[in-house]
This record gives structure tokens, sequence and C-alpha cells, in this order.
């Protein structure tokens, strides 16, 4: 299996199994407006051990764990403001980073990066 | 001789691609490849077309194919490209080579099959050309039961359009509330009201097990419910990005299986672009790539990728989706994320909820809007919202989506200004409710947290 492969199988699984968990909690926070699920089950690796421990990481230190996986999009601008971040006021959208700063041609390819 | 560029693809993406280049650069030689034989129709537009709120079919047809050759662009319709040879930059279609200079790749989705017997009988209806929909279209009033399966929003659409038509209608889905990938539950609720005050059976929790059929023909659902007899099933799963050219030229693929681009929609070949739902692009409250949003972001993502393989500079931003629908007469609609899939991600957030009306409440066809709104902790930066109620929903789903980009707060959005017009608007704006309650509830809470 490529590597390319085994990290979609490993994401589709990831959020399959936290998203399943979530459904859990907020259908207990808004009782009688949901019923009994029957999506497939998640398994008990996902379930009992991936889930918790997912959950344990506090949100700011997963987001940098999933920039230095190259989980996050790679050659992208972010918005004016990361999550965490106190308010300020709005830049301008595109001067952030000139795009050909590197004097590569537009039809150039992202690997080049 | 001109440079050459092939956008392979006539959907959204493709065409906004194919026009944007050839308008940015008139010299440049455009040749657009698509396997059917239209281009510039609505496909979003057909469930409502069989629901007959669009009386004909005809009226999706934004365009016709020769004007796109009066244009300047070299149309090949009905014309699959079978295989790509990035080396030798040419193309094969109908055992035709063709050359190119640059490539645009707008190969769209495909639907997710459910992986159950019975998959291959006939009478399993997808809803994605519109010519086999027109055909769909003729068979419906002759028949008298459907079921729809899947939980995503085209499901929701087509259940509606067929009670509209007279169908009995069963819609199953194996979630615990309806569109429970998308939406919470408080939102679900009025939406499955509205569905079932049209006459559709809706069966949340439901698991489809097989089809059953007679002489090839699809005639029941099997379900953990029990039998449920149909004369078609319509079948709105997940889309899946069409990525078999793409990966037969070994352009890089990403956690969600789609191509990977960078914010100028470049692949990871050079002279490669990518657009629609064949690309995945980051969603900008997480920069996770995601992949399949809505007809407006594949046909924005085709004018980017078009003009900048004509040669200007374009970006495209991180996406913060605004999304908005109907269930039976009932809108729902929301942007980035609820409380589900902060859950789900184990994003920090407070709530903010309110309801307001639509118009100045003595206006006829006020409508209640409720609107909920997701906050980052602390800053009370806005992070995503569901809303719910008549009209302006959209508008106001739009609006969210962009503050949010701009780092709007619940305080910013609490002494919003806003248009007080009986006939169009109430003194006191929705979306200007919930952050007041927003605020009121976190001043309780936290009180050294809110903002003076």
């Amino acid at each position: 299996m490529r590597a390319g492969e085994l990290k979609h199988r490993l994401r589709a699984r990831s959020e399959y199994a936290l998203r399943a968990s979530a459904m859990e909690e907020v259908a207990r926070r808004y009782p009688g407006r949901s019923t009994k699920s029957e999506l497939p089950r998640v398994g008990v690796f996902w379930r009992y051990v991936f889930v918790p421990l997912f959950h344990r990481v506090p949100w700011s230190f997963r987001r940098k764990a999933m920039r230095a996986l190259k989980m996050t999009a790679q050659n992208w601008r972010e918005d004016a403001r990361r999550f965490g971040e106190p308010w300020r006021p709005p830049v301008q959208a595109h001067a952030i980073r000139s795009p050909h700063g590197d004097g590569r041609p537009p039809e150039a390819g992202n690997a080049a990066r | 001789m001109s440079e050459r560029l092939i956008v392979i693809g006539g959907g959204g993406a493709g065409t906004a691609a194919s026009t944007t280049a050839k308008r940015a650069n008139p010299d440049l030689h455009v040749a657009v490849f698509s396997e059917f034989p239209d281009i510039a129709y609505s496909p979003c537009g057909i469930p409502y077309a069989h629901g007959r709120e669009i009386p004909e079919f005809e009226n999706l047809f934004l365009s016709t194919v020769q004007r796109y050759v009066e244009e300047g662009l070299d149309m090949r319709m009905e014309t699959t490209v079978t295989d790509v040879d990035l080396a030798r930059r040419t193309v094969t279609a109908r055992n035709k080579h063709e050359g190119f200079d640059k490539l645009l790749l707008c190969t769209g989705f495909l639907w997710e099959q459910p992986p159950v017997p019975g998959a291959n009988l006939e009478g399993l209806h997808y809803v994605k050309d519109i010519r086999r929909a027109m055909e769909f279209d003729k068979e419906i009033d002759s028949m008298k039961r459907a079921v729809v399966i899947g939980g995503m929003w085209l499901g929701v659409e087509m259940s509606g359009a067929l009670a509209r038509r007279g169908l009995g209608v069963d819609f199953i889905d194996e979630g615990p509330w309806l569109l429970s990938e998308l939406v919470d539950p408080d939102v679900a609720e009025p939406a499955q009201e509205a569905l079932e005050k049209l006459g559709v059976n809706v069966r949340m929790g439901t698991k489809l097990l097989g089809f059953e059929g007679s002489d090839g023909r699809v005639r029941a659902v099997s379900t953990s419910a029990g039998e449920l007899e149909c004369d078609v099933a319509v079948i709105c799963l997940h889309k899946l990005p069409n990525t078999s050219l793409a990966s037969s030229i070994g352009l890089e693929l990403g956690t969600t299986g789609a191509i990977v681009v960078d914010d100028h929609m470049r692949t990871s070949a050079p002279g490669v672009w990518g657009a629609g739902d064949v690309v995945e692009v980051p969603h900008g409250l997480s920069m996770l790539p995601i992949s399949g949003l809505t007809g407006s972001h594949a046909y924005a993502q085709g004018r980017v990728a078009g003009a900048n393989a004509a040669g200007e500079d374009r970006v495209y931003d991180p996406v913060w989706i605004p999304w908005g629908f109907m269930a039976g007469d009932y809108t729902i609609g929301g942007f980035s994320i609820g409380e589900t899939l902060a859950e789900a991600m184990g994003i920090p957030y407070v709530v903010a909820k309110g309801v307001g009306v639509s118009r100045a409440r003595y206006f006829p066809g006020a409508a209640r809007t409720h609107v909920k709104l997701l906050a980052e902790p602390g800053s009370l930066r806005l992070i995503g919202a569901q809303l719910h109620g008549g009209e302006g929903i959209k508008e106001r789903c739009d609006f969210l989506a962009f503050v949010a980009k701009r780092g709007a707060t619940l305080e910013d959005l609490a002494w919003m200004e806003n248009i007080y017009s009986p006939p169009i608007g109430a003194l006191y704006e929705p979306i200007q409710i919930a952050a007041q309650n927003g605020l009121a509830e976190q001043a309780v809470r936290r009180p050294e947290q809110v903002p003076a």
C-alpha cells in the first residue's frame, strides 16, 4: 500500500471513530431528538484507545502536531488570524505572501516548492 | 503556434476554468473534453425540476455548446479522455492523441455505491447527468413508491421532490438523526418534521441490507427495519473524487483521496492544474484538507485555475463553506462546523443561541429564524454556525462565513448594524440576538473573560 493511500485510510478511520463518538455525546445533550444509530460499529482500538487519547491532547498542541506531520494543507496561505490568537483587525487578503517571491513561473507545479 | 490548454471535464469547474482562461488570454487555444453531450446546466436544480418547482428541465440549461464555440473554445463533447502522457504532453481520446502545453483536470466526482447485494439491479438511480435525470423524470408518473438512501443533503432534496410528485417516499439512513454527518440534532429535528409534513416516511437508524429484484429490476429495499417496496431506489451517498486519470499520471493525492493542489490550484506536476470536486482544499479553521464541496466552490476554483493557467496570478483562499438547502418547505444552513463536528475534532467552543424573525413581527409572512453560533472560548471569535427557519437563511450563512474568515467575534455580531424595514427585516437581527445571548451567558459563566 502506498503512503498516500495509507494516510487516506488512516484519516477516514480516525474521522469515523471521532464522529461516531461525538454523535453519542451530542445526542445525550439533545435527548429525544435522535434514535439508535445503525452506523457500522467502531473498532475496539479506535473507540477505547484512539478517541480518548485524541481528546486528552489539547487542541492547540494537536494542531501543531498535525502541521508537523504534514496533515494540514501545504503551500496555502492561512487566513488573517490563527485559531487561539487574540482578535486583531483583518489584514488585506493577498498581502501576506507573494506566491511568486521565489521567481517561479505561475505554471510551475506545487511540488517545486 | 499558440499555447494549448486542455481542460478535462465540462462541469462547473471545467466550464469556469475554460471560459476564464480564454478571456484572460485570448491567444490561448483552449479545448474542453467532456464525456457528456451538454454543458453549462445546473445539476443542483435537478431535484427541484423533479418536484415541478422548476416547471421544465430545459430551464436548467444556462447556455449551449454552440455559444462556447462562438467564444472561441474548442468543444469536444461526448469525448472521454482515456489516457494522459505527461512526458509527451498528450491526451488520448477516441484513440487519437492530442497535444497540450498546459492541462487542467476537472474530472469531478463519482457517487459512492452501496456495498450490498443487488446493487447492480436496474431501477437504482443516481442523480448526476441531466439527460439521465430527464429520462427518469418521464418514468416518475408511472411510479408509486420510492426509497431514498443516504443521509446527505441531496437525499433530503430528492425525498421532498418525489413526495411533491405524489410518490410514497421512504427515506432511510443509518445515522441517529437526519443529516447527522453535517448538522446537529436541534437543527435536524425541524428539517425532519418538514419532510414528514410532505408525507416522507423518515426512517433514521435504518441500515441498508440489500436490494431485492425481479426480472433484473429493483422491487424492494431490504433494511434493518424490514423490506420496503419500491419502484425506484434513489442513492445519495458520499461524493468520491474521480481521480483515475490523476492517479494514472502520478499526481499527488491527499488524505481525502483527492488531488493535492496549492493556493494557485497547481497540482504536483508542472503545468497541470486541478479544480472542483476532484481536488482537496483546506478548511479555514483547521487547515485540514477537505473535498466534495458545493457547485459554487467548484466554479470559483475553476476561475482561479483557469486564470492561472492563462498566465495570471490568482489565489484561492481556504474555505469556510457556507451551505444551505431546503428540507421540504423549510430552510437549514450554516457554515464551517456545528457542535457535532467541533466535538469530533476536539475543538473547544461556546454556543450562542437566539431566535428572531425574518421581517417585522407584525408583517405578513414573518418567519422565525433560529441561529446557533459557535465561538472560540476566551476570544469569542466566530468559528461556526447552524441556522434554520424561513427566508434569509442563505444570506445569513454567507454573511457569517465571510465575517468569520475575517476574524469577527460574538462581540462584533452583538453590536452589528442591521436593516430594519418591516417587509424585509426586523428591528432586532436574529444573529445579533444570538450573539447578545451568548455574551450574556459568558458574562454569567466567566465574567473576567468577556470583552468590555
